[in-house]
C-alpha cells in the first residue's frame, strides 16, 4: 500500500446545525501500521468562526496548513479584516488547482459561520481543488466510506448546537473505531454565533 | 485410435443410465466424511500465480478476494505452564472486517492452537489437527504429544509448501512426558520447539514488553497479567491489532479459559494503575 | 475498436505487453445484512444486481430460504453465489434422504459451509457468506464467512459493496459502541439489551435507505428474510431507483 493519501491515516468530519457548525478529526498519525503520535490534530482556525481539516498525507497536510497561514496572514494584512469561509473554501481550490499536474495528496474541509450573516458554511474539496458544496455534511480521511455511512444514518438537519455534538461525536467515533488507520483521539470543535468551544473526545487506544 | 473407438462403442450404450449415476456419485459421494479432504484447483497451469492475482494483497492492492490478515499473538512456557494471550482483531486492507475474533483455536481439552496469518487457513487446519489427535487417541489408546500433534500440522503445511497457504501458529500443550510444551508451526514449514513466541504484525511490541518482564518462576498470576499487558502494548501501537485479549493458561489438567478483555477498558485501567502509556491522554 | 480510428496514438508502442489471464470473477455489487435477536434474527439485502455502472436487475433476489429455517445469502460475484447456495441446498436434501429427514443444526450448517468454501481454497468462490436462523436455544444467530471460509457467530453483520457503510452503524446501533450512560461522564457504558424485531426492521432499513444514498451498487428494493419459530417469512420495501 504505497498510495500516498492513506500512508498516514486519519480521518475529518464537518456537519452543519441550527446556526452552527461543527468540524471534527481523529488524531492519529502513523507510518503504515505503526503509530507515531496521537496528538496530530487535523482541525486549523483562520479567523473567528472559520476552519478548515486536512486529511491524506502528514507532509502536505502541515506544508498546506503553513501555506494557508501564511495565505491567511497575507489577507488579513491587505483586507484589514478577517477571512470568510467562502472565501477561504474558494482560495483553497484555486491554491491546488495549481498543482493540477502533481498534486498535494489531502482531502480538506472548509467550515464556518459568515462574520455578517451568521449563516453555516461547510464544503469539502478532491485533491487537485473541485469544491463539493453540501448542505448537510462532509466527510475526509482514511475512513470515508464509514463515516457517509454513520453521517446519512445520523444525520439530521436543523440540530441544536449540543445535539450537533453528539451527532459528530458518535459519527467519527463508530466510524473510526472501523478503520485500522484512525483514531487515537478526537477533536470536536462546536462553533456557535457567540462561541467556539473545542472539545477532545476519549476514545479506544487499539 | 482405439481409445476414441471405444468411447463411442462401449460407454454410450446406456447414457441415461450414466448420467444417473455420475449425478448420483457426483452428489451423494460427498456428503461423507471424508478424512482427506480434496481442494479444488483452477483448471489453468499456474494455479498458484493465479491464486496470487486474486488473493495477495501485497502483490496486487486492487485484488477482488480479501483474505483476512493482521494479528498478535503469544505464548510462553514458565514454572506454572503455559499462558496462551492474543488479540482479535480482522482487517482486510485497512477495513477492520472483525473485532472479535477467536484467534485461540481449542483443537480439544489439552491442546491449543493459535490464528496468524489467513484466519481460513488456521481454522481449518487446525480443527482438521484436532480430528487427526482424535483418531490418534482411538489408534493408540493414548493422548498424542505436542511434539506429533504439531509434526501432523507441520507436514500438512509443508505438502501446500509453495501453495499459498499462510499460516503462523503456536501448538501448546501438556503432556505428562513432555510437560509443558510450545510448538511453533508456519506455512514455510518452519517447525520450532521453544519457551517462548509472539507471532503476528504486532510481534514486536509484544516481544518488548514480554522479554522485559519475563522471567520463568512467574506465579501463575503475574504471567497471566504480562500476557495481557504483551497484547495490550501490541494493539496500542500496531494498527492492525485490537478489539479485545483473549487469554488461557494450560497446565497438567488441560487448558483454562482466562476471560476476554476489551481493549477499550483495560487499557485505561491498566494505564491509572501502572501509570504507563504516558504518551496519552486521559 | 480502436485500431479502425485513425489517429497519431495508433502507433504507439505499449511499453509493457498486454497481459492476458484467466479472469473467471466479476463483482454484481449490492449488499447484504444480518441481525441476531433474542428469539428471531433477519437477514437482508438490497434487489440490485450490477456489472461495472450497468444496472442488470433492479429485482434478482439473493437471499434464499435453503430449508430447515435457515436463510442463507453469498454477495459478491453473483455466479459463484448462486452455486455455492446451490450446492448446499443441495447437500442439505441429501442429508435428509440419509437421515431420515432429521433437521439440520444451524450449528451443523456453519461448519459445513465452511468446508464448502475451503474445498475451493486455491480457486475460492467470490462472496461473502452470511446464514440465519435460530440455535439449538432458540435463539437468534447469524454466521459470517470470508471467502475461503473463516466463520464465526455473531449478533451482527454487514457484508458486500457497502458493508463499511453499514457495519460502524451497527456496532453503534445494535451493540451500543460508543455509547455512555448520560450523565455518568463517559464512565459507565450503555448496558446492552436484546432489540425487538420492530426496532431491528428500523434498523434495517435506515442502514439500507443510508446506503442507497451513498453507493451507487446498492438500491431498488430491500428484500427481508425474518426467522422465528413460527418459520421463515419475507417482506419487500422499496428503495431508491436512481
Amino acid at each position: 500500500m504505497s498510495d500516498p493519501s492513506s500512508i498516514n491515516g486519519g480521518t475529518a468530519v464537518a456537519m452543519v446545525g441550527k446556526d452552527c457548525i461543527a468540524i471534527a478529526s481523529d488524531l492519529r498519525l502513523g507510518n503504515q501500521s505503526l503509530g507515531l503520535a496521537n496528538n496530530f490534530e487535523k482541525v486549523f482556525q483562520f479567523g473567528d468562526k472559520t476552519f478548515m481539516a486536512l486529511t491524506g498525507l502528514a507532509s502536505d497536510v502541515i506544508t498546506l496548513k503553513e501555506t494557508f497561514r501564511l495565505k491567511n496572514n497575507l489577507y488579513n494584512l491587505r483586507e484589514e479584516r478577517e477571512i470568510e469561509p467562502q472565501t477561504l473554501a474558494n482560495l483553497v481550490s484555486s491554491t491546488l488547482y495549481e498543482k493540477r499536474f502533481g498534486p498535494y495528496f489531502i482531502g480538506p474541509i472548509v467550515a464556518g459561520l459568515d462574520s455578517k450573516t451568521s449563516k453555516p458554511f461547510i464544503c469539502g474539496f478532491d485533491l487537485i481543488g473541485c469544491i463539493d458544496f453540501a448542505k448537510d455534511f462532509i466527510v475526509s480521511g482514511t475512513a470515508t466510506d464509514q463515516l457517509y455511512g454513520m453521517c446519512e444514518s445520523l444525520y439530521e438537519p436543523n440540530l441544536e448546537p449540543e445535539d450537533l455534538f453528539e451527532t459528530i461525536s458518535q459519527a467519527l467515533l463508530n466510524a473510526v473505531d472501523r478503520d485500522a488507520l484512525s483514531g487515537w483521539g478526537a477533536v470536536v470543535y462546536i462553533v456557535t454565533k457567540d462561541k467556539v468551544v473545542k472539545r477532545t473526545l476519549r476514545t479506544r487506544q487499539d | 485410435m482405439n481409445s476414441i473407438a471405444q468411447k463411442y462403442t462401449h460407454t454410450n450404450n446406456n447414457r441415461i443410465l450414466n448420467e444417473i449415476t455420475s449425478a448420483r456419485d457426483g452428489l451423494a459421494s460427498t456428503h461423507q466424511l471424508e478424512l482427506a479432504p480434496s481442494i479444488q484447483l483452477p483448471p489453468i497451469s499456474q494455479p498458484t500465480d493465479f491464486l496470487r492475482a486474486h488473493t495477495d494483497d501485497a502483490t496486487n492492492p486492487d485484488c477482488k478476494i480479501k483474505i483476512a490478515h493482521g494479528t498478535t499473538t503469544l505464548a510462553f512456557r514458565f514454572q506454572g505452564g503455559i499462558i496462551v494471550a492474543v488479540d482479535s482483531r480482522a482487517t482486510q486492507g485497512n477495513w477492520i472486517a472483525s473485532q472479535t475474533v477467536k484467534k485461540v483455536i481449542e483443537i480439544n481439552p489439552f491442546l491449543l492452537g493459535t490464528m496468524a496469518g489467513g484466519a481460513a487457513d488456521c481454522q481449518y487446519w487446525e480443527t482438521w489437527l484436532g480430528t487427526q489427535c482424535r483418531l490418534h487417541e482411538l489408534r493408540e489408546k493414548e493422548r498424542i504429544s505436542v511434539a506429533a500433534a504439531s509434526k501432523i500440522l507441520g507436514n500438512l503445511v509443508y505438502e501446500y509448501k509453495g501453495m499459498g497457504l499462510s499460516m503462523g501458529t503456536m501448538v501448546c500443550g501438556y503432556t505428562k512426558k513432555e510437560g509443558p510444551t510450545i510448538y511453533y508451526v508456519d506455512s514455510d514449514g518452519t517447525r520450532l520447539k521453544g519457551d517462548l513466541f509472539c507471532v503476528g504484525s504486532g510481534q514486536t511490541f509484544a516481544y518488548g514488553v514480554l522479554d522485559s518482564e519475563y522471567k520463568w518462576d512467574l506465579t501463575i498470576e503475574e504471567a497471566l497479567y504480562l500476557g495481557k499487558r504483551s497484547i495490550l502494548a501490541a494493539t496500542h501501537r500496531d494498527a492492525y491489532s485490537g478489539g479485545s485479549v483473549n487469554l488461557f493458561h494450560v497446565a497438567e489438567e488441560g487448558w483454562v479459559f482466562h476471560g476476554n478483555h476489551n481493549v477499550g477498558d483495560i487499557f485505561y485501567d491498566i494505564k491509572e494503575k501502572e501509570k504507563s502509556f504516558n504518551n496519552v491522554d486521559g | 475498436m480502436n485500431s479502425t480510428v485513425a489517429s497519431e496514438y495508433s502507433s504507439e508502442v505499449h511499453s509493457t505487453p498486454i497481459e492476458h489471464r484467466f479472469n473467471p470473477y466479476s463483482d454484481n455489487g449490492g449488499t447484504v445484512l444480518g441481525i441476531a435477536g433474542e428469539d428471531f434474527a433477519v437477514l437482508a439485502g438490497d434487489t440490485r444486481q450490477v456489472v461495472g455502472y450497468s444496472i442488470n436487475s433492479r429485482y434478482e433476489p439473493k437471499i434464499f430460504n435453503v430449508g430447515d429455517d435457515i436463510v442463507m445469502t453469498a454477495n459478491g460475484f453473483a455466479a459463484d453465489g448462486a452455486a455455492l447456495i446451490d450446492k448446499f441446498k443441495n447437500q442439505l436434501k441429501w442429508y435428509k434422504f440419509d437421515h431420515n429427514g432429521k433437521k439440520l443444526s444451524i450449528k451443523s450448517a456453519a461448519r459445513y459451509i465452511q468446508h464448502l468454501l475451503y474445498g475451493k481454497r486455491f480457486f475460492p468462490y467470490y462472496v461473502s457468506t452470511l446464514i440465519a436462523g435460530l440455535d439449538e436455544e432458540g435463539k437468534g444467530a447469524v454466521y459470517s464467512y470470508d471467502p475461503v471460509g473463516s466463520y464465526e457467530k455473531e449478533q451482527c453483520r454487514a457484508g458486500g459493496a457497502a458493508a463499511s457503510l453499514i457495519m460502524p452503524f451497527l456496532d453503534n446501533q445494535v451493540n451500543f459502541k460508543n455509547q455512555y450512560v448520560p450523565g455518568t461522564d463517559g464512565k459507565e457504558k450503555r448496558p446492552l439489551r436484546y432489540l425487538s424485531l420492530d426496532e431491528v426492521l428500523q434498523l434495517v432499513k435506515d442502514a439500507f435507505s443510508s446506503a442507497t444514498e451513498r453507493h451507487i451498487q446498492v438500491g431498488d428494493g430491500l428484500e427481508i428474510f425474518i426467522v422465528t419459530k413460527e418459520g421463515v417469512r419475507v417482506e419487500y420495501y422499496p428503495l431508491k431507483r436512481d
